[in-house]
């Protein structure tokens, strides 16, 4: 047998040593979820804990198999190794197989399969099964954010004048089910917030159940999971989970529309402004609600979100950028990177009025000046904010007009 | 072979031909060696390594595309690519290394192989094999020319409708992927029909199917996935032709139609397409690992059964990508218990590879790494696999890093580490020079490193909440660390090909100064072994008579009662010797299935710009059948039907070992 080159050997177990290093690495990081908004490992609702009871046996016998293997492969390439100075003419024994072998090891595996197959069957069963007295909200996803529409009244119809339609943030009790129904008025999308439940697709024209519920209230972030074009990265979503007195007050603030003029001179510009642009797409209710009824909805995108209570979201432009500068507890701004802390609309969720101070105006000029360069989309074709080139009074203008939208 | 001739189909060699005229408008080529050779071949020997070298092209293709990814993603809000290219380049990477290297690399080993293993001169369709072959490099070549044509495809390499049509993907992008593949489609399909008749009809004398060789066992399984799976994939994609440039409303949700019908349809290809992937590799691993274990494969009718259980199983598990897509509760637990249970079979065969091992006198040879490394990796993306298989489980991971990593682990550890350990084990026998084993086992380490540097940390990001087909992240998921070992890996994966193309050019320069390699270098198996290195264009000479599994070995060693191996005969004494080949009646080369071949690019290329082009095409593609139809053989002196082993003389299996236990008696006295 012929002896390898020093540096190769080292090489070799320099790599194999950096490829298990990795691996006990990767399996520390995995219970590392903390700033990690994404993470589907850390469950806060019944769905999400209901998967999270499958993911650990079953982790675990997989895990379990890996070290099995491995170690039996690593242990035999040492053991049956050919030595340096063993006879060339002997061979080892001639095994051709053993039946018994053959058939332990088909049906051992099979059995242990069967095994995770009764809870998979259980888990699915029982994520399939409708709460009752659970909130319903359609979810139709769109190039590229996604609208809420509430059936607050439980007639199975969600456009009624009863039922509140909105945009980008979907607003829950915390502690109570949601029926979330996924839908798209383009092409198909994926709704997943990981840490209340796994995805489900919004596919144009049919309609999919998913059960939403957080534990605690919070803020619980998702990212389209089906690629739909363009901007599929920013298509994200936020779930914000408040106390139910809360959301009672959120749901009697949504209800109501903007109907009057604003006092400041300035928004009053903007809102003329908001007509004769925003309008062609964008809808508040008491002002262009007529845009609203436009039945049935166009199969390409065509329409933009619900401006009505555009201020009582913490997000905006497919929840990718901050509403409002984030604050930390001492008042402090916070850096725009700490997502978790971000976008906090604090007493405005509720129909408080917006302190101008806190809002991100930064990011919110730069949307109005240029929405295409900040996220890219296709406004020749009907799919998403064009640029409008509008002035910097108008921009000052058309925030303002904002800024009254409680 | 051609229709014209007015004569009785089976001349007895050397009878005269009174009459004959050939028809056909131009003689057949006879280059044998230089550029023309290889256009016009109908060798399966050369066809192979024309699908291994375009193959390979391909995956330098295909992983730059790659390392582009990687780079954008090195950090949040990367700014390398547009949103726009990144989607192109993300299509482009999946479809390349799907239809162009790994489908093409299984290819080019059946091809190779498969007339090799079973003792045969060449495959049962020359012809229709050349067209293959073109068929695929003409698809692959038009694929790409959308780069310079206004842009790839932008709709994932699984083109999900209605994402596909051509309100939301107004380019060409995605009817050059859609016409590419349908002609790559057909060239899978023909070489799929001409390699089953191959492997059913052209076996040598004594070569049962049960004596056959696991890998053209598998390649056998994944050609019957191939024959059923492309036309599911093809229908799918004729309706989306008719869709993008004929107004058709396939796919029309705003005319009624659902969505999930491409879903389905897709799948239904795709699931089977996975395993026509890694079967290949899964039988070139059950060559290499008994050669360098000095021991049969343990288990080979449970290495093929379970072969042929996973290409049945295959076809009843599609829905596993389509978990979340709204097919049902009652579909999903269906489908989540198939997906389960395809985890046995191939459990079966890791542990029987195992087996094989134990007991055995290791030899780590390059080829041996790799195919160390298959098993191993493969096992990781195994049971990644049963854990999507958990369809609530899946419901999170499913369009995440995750399952990124797991489909690495499957086709890259899985079935590119099967194909990186037949390229050192078989380079010897197709190019006559060994690979060098120092950078070959060199490469096999580092690619192991770039491999897990890059694909392992995905699984992580996954499950942390990365999901798929991003072309940019935010700062604050916690996704950076990951990201960056990620795109390190890659460069490093990239440095270990490289090396392999390094060793190639440095070996080759090398083997001028060494001995010509022998026909068996590895002291292997399978009666390929027995042939010269470089293997003669007629292959055998004579052609051998096989009595039992691995015969080559056994006309080497002799096994005694209690399972000992004495050897019986040098390697020398039952190789074949090379001959001047004369008297062997070979198929003639021929321009027509280039011409065919290329011909549809020409009709592709004119449904996209201008349908005068596609008449000029169709044209083509006619006159290159009528031409094809009409060629005359060039030798018409040939006798018609003698393709078949008993034309010729046998060797009637002298060296080899009957099975009877009288003959193991008189190796032991041998002995």
């Amino acid at each position: 047998m012929q002896r390898l080159p020093k540096i190769v050997r080292i090489f070799a177990v320099v790599s194999f040593t950096a490829v298990v290093v990795l691996f006990a690495a990767l399996i520390v990081n995995s219970f590392q979820n903390s700033g990690k908004p994404l993470t589907s490992l850390a469950p806060e609702g019944p769905s999400a804990e209901s998967i999270q009871r499958l993911v650990i046996p079953v982790t675990a016998i997989a895990g379990i198999v890996f070290v099995l293997v491995i170690g039996a492969i690593v242990f035999i390439t040492w053991k049956f190794r050919e030595r340096p100075d063993s006879d060339p003419d002997e061979f080892p024994s001639q095994i051709h197989g053993k039946t018994t072998l053959e058939i332990g090891w088909t049906i051992l595996p099979a059995l242990i399969l069967a095994g995770i197959a009764v809870g998979t069957v259980m888990t699915i069963i029982n994520l399939n099964r409708e709460e009752p007295n659970s909130i319903k909200v359609q979810v139709a996803g769109q190039q590229w954010w996604w609208e809420y529409k509430y059936d607050l009244n439980g007639d199975g119809n969600f456009d009624g004048p009863e039922d509140i339609t909105t945009a980008t943030e979907l607003v829950i009790p915390a502690g109570k089910p949601v029926q979330v129904t996924t839908t798209s008025n383009d092409v198909i999308h994926s709704f997943w917030i990981p840490g209340l439940n796994g995805k489900k697709d919004a596919v144009p024209g049919l309609y999919h159940p998913l059960k939403l519920q957080a534990d605690e209230p919070g803020v619980f972030r998702g990212q389209c999971t089906e690629f739909c074009g363009l901007s599929h990265a920013n298509m994200r979503m936020l779930v914000r989970a408040v106390p139910s007195g809360d959301y009672d007050a959120w749901v009697r603030n949504q209800l109501k529309d903007h109907a009057a003029d604003p006092t400041n001179p300035v928004a009053a510009e903007g809102k003329k402004v908001w007509l004769s642009l925003c309008a062609q797409c964008h809808v508040i209710k008491g002002i262009n609600d007529a845009k609203m009824k436009e039945t049935p909805p166009p199969l390409v995108a065509g329409v933009a979100p619900d401006l009505t209570h555009f201020m009582t979201r913490g997000t905006f432009a497919g929840s990718i950028f901050n509403l409002y500068e984030p604050v930390s507890s001492d008042g402090q701004p916070l850096p725009m990177s700490d997502v978790a802390a971000a976008g906090d609309p604090g007493a405005v969720l509720t129909g408080g009025a917006v302190n101008s101070a806190t809002v991100n105006r930064v990011t919110l000029e730069a949307w109005l000046r240029n929405a295409p360069a900040l996220k890219p989309m296709y406004p020749q074709g009907g799919r998403g904010m064009p640029n409008l080139n509008l002035t910097e009074e108008q921009i000052d203008q058309l925030v303002a007009f904002l800024e009254t939208l409680n | 072979m051609a229709l014209t001739e007015d004569r009785p189909l089976a001349l007895p060699s050397g009878d005269s031909n009174d009459g004959y005229t050939p028809t056909g408008v131009f003689t057949r080529p006879t280059a044998e060696t230089g550029p023309r050779s290889w256009f016009t071949t109908v060798d399966h020997k050369k066809i192979g390594i024309m699908y291994g070298t375009a193959a390979i092209f391909f995956f330098i293709v295909g992983g730059v595309e790659a390392l582009l990814i990687r780079m954008q993603l090195w950090s949040p809000r990367g700014t390398l690519l547009s949103a726009n290219l990144y989607n192109q380049i993300y299509t482009m990477h999946g479809t390349t290394m799907v239809f162009l290297v790994v489908m093409p690399i299984g290819a080019a080993f059946a091809n190779y192989l498969i007339p090799l293993q079973i003792g045969a001169r060449d495959v049962a369709f020359p012809r229709i094999n050349a067209f293959s072959f073109w068929a695929f490099l003409a698809g692959g070549v038009f694929l790409n020319s959308s780069w310079f044509l206004g842009g790839g495809a932008d709709g994932g390499w699984f083109m999900y409708a209605p994402n596909s049509g051509v309100i939301f993907s107004p380019t060409n992008g995605i009817d050059f992927w859609n016409l590419g593949l349908l002609i790559t489609g057909i060239a899978s399909l023909t070489g799929a029909v001409n390699l089953i008749v191959t492997v059913l009809n052209m076996r040598a004398p004594g070569m049962t199917l049960m004596r056959m060789p696991i890998f053209t066992w598998m390649a056998l399984v994944s050609q019957f996935l191939l024959l059923f799976a492309i036309p599911v994939l093809t229908s799918a994609q004729v309706l989306l032709m008719l869709d993008r440039l004929f107004d058709a409303n396939f796919f029309n949700v705003a005319k009624g139609a659902n969505p999930l019908l491409w879903q389905h349809l897709f799948w239904i290809f795709g699931h089977p397409e996975v395993y026509l992937m890694i079967l290949p590799a899964f039988g070139l691993v059950s060559e290499i690992l008994p050669t360098f274990a000095r021991k049969p494969i343990f288990g080979y009718p449970f290495i093929v059964f379970s072969g042929i259980a996973i290409g049945f199983m295959g076809w009843g598990v599609w829905a596993h990508h389509m978990f979340v897509s709204g097919i049902g509760p009652i579909s999903v637990t269906a489908f989540s218990l198939t997906t389960m249970f395809i985890a046995v079979p191939t459990g079966v065969k890791i542990l029987n590879w195992t087996a094989t091992m134990w007991g055995g006198k290791l030899n780590f040879s390059a080829p041996m790494l790799f195919s160390i490394g298959l098993v191993t990796m493969f096992t990781i993306g195994g049971l990644s696999g049963v854990m999507h298989s958990v369809a609530p489980m899946d419901t999170q991971q499913t369009d995440t890093y995750f399952i990124v990593a797991h489909f690495h682990y499957v086709l890259f550890g899985g079935a590119f580490f099967g194909f990186m350990g037949a390229f050192y084990f078989y380079w010897p026998k197709a190019f006559g020079y060994m690979l060098n084993e120092s950078i070959g086992k060199a490469n096999f380490w580092l690619m192991l490193l770039g491999f897990n540097l890059t694909f392992a940390p995905m699984h992580v990001l996954g499950l942390q909440g990365m999901s798929r087909r991003i072309y940019t992240y935010d700062a604050g998921y916690g996704f950076e660390f990951w990201n960056k070992v990620a795109t390190i890996g890659a460069f490093t994966l990239a440095s270990s090909i490289a090396l392999f193309i390094f060793n190639i050019f440095y070996s080759k320069s090398k083997a001028k100064t060494l001995p010509p390699v022998g026909p068996d270098p590895w002291d292997s198996r399978t009666i390929e072994w027995m042939t010269p290195s470089p293997t003669p264009v007629y292959n055998f000479d004579p052609i051998p008579t096989v009595t039992r599994v691995d015969d080559f070995w056994y006309r080497k060693y002799g096994e005694t009662k209690d399972g000992k191996l004495v050897r019986i005969a040098s390697t020398a004494e039952v190789a074949q010797k090379r001959t001047d080949g004369k008297g062997i009646h070979l198929p003639s080369p021929s321009y027509w299935p280039i011409v065919l071949a290329f011909g549809l690019p020409i009709v592709a290329y004119g449904l996209i710009f201008s349908l005068w082009l596609a008449l000029i095409g169709g044209i083509v593609v006619v006159a290159a059948l009528y031409g094809w139809i009409m060629e005359p053989p060039d030798d018409p002196d040939a006798v018609h039907d003698d393709h078949g082993p008993e034309a010729h003389a046998s060797d009637g299996g002298d060296a080899a070992v009957p099975d009877s236990a009288d003959a193991v008696k008189e190796v032991e006295t041998v002995g």
